[in-house]
């Protein structure tokens, strides 16, 4: 009896994810163009492959944050629905907290409301609805970023929190943490003729190269106001929220792996404090133009990029920690780490990119700004 | 939880001292310390602890990008982050709040992690006084802080239309702020008023050392204070060319800390308004308003 309970729920589970998907209007043309009456006859749960953070990766949830892909080569991870119900009893690192549940080569989040995800041994991706109510693109917001970049990191791959950018066939990488503006500056740096590898996380292989990643900005209501997008044509990243999703059909993206060139800490001229109640008040500011500090001593640029990893605390419960500084340590002593100062202002930033080149931050470096690595790399 | 991985909360509506405090127990410290240094910075060296609605914290914490839940599926999560082992980071112990205990989104549950929390230090002030501080911070109209000390949906970084370092801080009214930490049995608790910080200062900073298992020897008391009051933090602000906590045009984070500017600047109206709305918490904590009609 408690069986085919089981199999009903599980069953009416997999008859909705199918549902689903089908009915997803907001799906780039080509992840629909995919989806043809002739699979679903196969199988109500479709699988759908990407090339994502150096892995081929075979999805039952619909991913179009990531390049659909064609390859024959073998699947390296899987996503797929599980039921956390069955994952076995974890031991937990004392990095665990009551959300986010670690040990080595496993990783488990609990959002309350949301639901179960689990990444295990750099290859499956597991994820649970906490009840039907939770949409697809709930799930995959969290599926595709802390599940993605938690399966890297077991495999053994650098992942820091950035959004990476290429032109010409090379790369660069924009770190700083959530909400400090990196997707806006994307978005500006695309409008100059960049092309999109990776946002809010960046996988680097052992060779050096950046993997191509999500492709999507998540531009708060104010930024797109402020660069004049259509925001009410936008999707939301999530439903209620104000803060919208820039599709692979809006950006240019970059399907190819690039090497790194330079990478930047991004400043902002004036961070808000937090207190700022009134943000959206008119202040007058002086026009500031973009400016980069010399690069950064090879210890300061360990300690930025170890500071930017794509949680930290994530690596040091899966014992990954080690890996993180030797990985760390090689890039600094590879790529050029320096302060970006991006002034304050969407259009002000917008403007003054126009004047410089983000390939050669010599042309962004001022000669009184000898104090800068110092006063910047807080 | 091993003693020093514990921490402290130090909580209180916006300007009404909660920065004093930390920079006063950064001072104690130090003064303590077998090598005390030269003086203090107030840019470099009040790293007291992370504020509890960092972002970057919290992040850290969950393990996603909080940028994309929404309020009512943060704030019943805040408190069940940093209930780990490692809280915070080791040496930073006193962490200052100024969301409401609870908020309309938090299901009834506290927005700070409790767990292994050894107490909270609760610092109020007159709310005369605090609508002209806000007004000097914010450059708002006096009427404008009076209404927001009355709103019951008062909040720091309240917009859901942009992003930023720290999370929405809701406070709600000025008293229901004072009630949210006052009222609650989960921590050990200590109310400090302002006032009595300024006219009692050695008992009551002793007080606060005592509660945070601080040293109270009287002298290094006295120092402190004396290292930290208002003339010597305006002088500190200065040679730091602007203290970092202080907001786009605002002229100065330390700027008279006196008692009794309200009464003085506020209209008999505006400070009607405040006494009509908050007079129950007034009189719990003896802050006397004109007389109502």
């Amino acid at each position: 009896m408690v069986n085919s309970l089981q199999f009903c729920l599980q069953r009416k589970r997999r008859l909705f994810t199918g549902i689903n998907w089908h009915f997803n209007s907001f799906l780039p043309a080509q992840a629909n163009s995919r989806e043809t009456p002739r699979n679903l006859t196969i199988s109500l749960v479709k699988s759908h492959r990407y090339c994502a953070f150096g892995a081929q990766i075979n999805s039952d949830l619909v991913l179009p944050e990531l390049s659909l892909s064609d390859s024959a080569s073998d699947v390296l991870v899987h996503i797929q629905q599980g039921d956390h119900d069955q994952w076995p009893s974890l031991e937990p690192s004392p990095h665990s907290t009551p959300i986010l549940q670690l040990s080595p080569q496993d990783w488990r989040l609990e959002l309350e409301g949301i639901g179960w995800f689990r990444a295990t041994g750099g290859k499956l991706l597991e994820w649970q609805r906490w009840d039907d109510s939770v949409s697809d693109r709930d799930i995959r917001t969290f599926a595709v970023t802390s599940g993605l970049g938690a399966l890297a990191i077991q495999r053994g791959a650098l992942v820091l929190h950035g959004t990476a950018l290429e032109r010409d066939g090379e790369a660069i990488l924009l770190l700083s943490h959530p909400a400090a503006g990196k997707s806006t500056l994307a978005w500006c740096l695309l409008q100059e003729g960049w092309r999109l590898l990776s946002s809010e996380l960046v996988v680097l292989g052992s060779d050096g190269l950046v993997q191509p990643g999500m492709h999507q900005l998540k531009l708060w209501h104010d930024a797109a106001v402020a660069l004049d997008l259509n925001w009410a044509q936008l999707p939301p990243v999530r439903k209620g929220l104000k803060r919208y999703a820039l599709l692979a059909q809006d950006l240019t993206c970059m399907p190819q792996p690039a090497p790194l060139r330079v990478i930047y800490a991004i400043n902002r001229a004036k961070e808000d404090s937090g207190n700022g109640v009134d943000i959206e008040a008119e202040v007058k500011m002086e026009k500031v133009s973009l400016k980069a500090s010399r690069n950064f001593s090879q210890t300061n640029a360990l300690m930025r990029l170890r500071n930017q990893a794509f949680h930290v605390r994530m690596y040091r419960g899966m014992d990954a920690e080690a890996q993180l500084f030797m990985q760390a340590a090689a890039l600094a002593r590879t790529v050029p780490v320096h302060a970006l100062v991006v002034p304050d202002g969407i259009k002000a930033m917008a403007e003054s990119l126009k004047e410089v080149d983000l390939m050669q931050p010599e042309s962004m470096q001022q000669r009184s700004e000898s104090k800068q690595e110092d006063t910047n790399d807080a | 939880m091993p003693e020093d991985q514990s921490y402290w909360y130090l909580a209180s509506y916006p300007k009404s001292g909660n920065t004093w405090c930390r920079v006063f127990i950064t001072e104690l410290m130090r003064l303590s310390a077998n090598n005390p240094g030269e003086e203090l910075n107030l840019n470099q060296d009040i790293e007291t602890g992370a504020i509890a609605s960092s972002r970057l914290w919290l992040d850290d914490q969950l393990g996603i990008n909080s940028c994309d839940l929404s309020f009512s599926e943060l704030d019943p999560l805040r408190g069940h982050a940093g209930a780990s082992a490692w809280l915070f980071a080791e040496g930073e112990r006193f962490h200052k709040v100024h969301d409401a205990f609870h908020s309309p989104d938090s299901r009834g549950r506290p927005v700070v992690s409790t767990t292994g929390c050894s107490g909270v230090v609760y610092i109020l002030r007159h709310p005369e006084d605090v609508a002209v501080s806000l007004s000097h911070f914010f450059s708002w109209p006096l009427d404008r802080c009076v209404d927001f000390l009355l709103d019951p949906n008062a909040a720091l970084v309240p917009g859901e239309r942009f992003g930023g370092h720290q999370v929405r801080q809701y406070m709600g009214r000025w008293d229901q702020h004072v009630r949210s930490w006052d009222d609650q049995t989960q921590l050990p608790t200590l109310i400090m008023r302002y006032e009595d910080m300024l006219a009692k200062g050695s008992d009551t900073f002793t007080e606060l050392a005592t509660f945070l298992g601080l040293p109270t020897d009287s002298k290094l008391i006295n120092q402190a204070l004396e290292n930290t009051s208002i003339d010597r933090l305006k002088k500190l602000e200065e040679d730091v060319d602007g203290f970092a906590e202080k907001p786009a045009g605002c002229e100065r984070f330390f700027r008279s800390g006196r008692t009794g500017e309200g009464a003085e600047q506020l209209s008999i109206e505006q400070r009607k308004r405040l006494a009509k709305g908050l007079s129950d918490v007034m009189r719990r904590f003896q802050y006397e308003g004109p007389e109502l009609d």
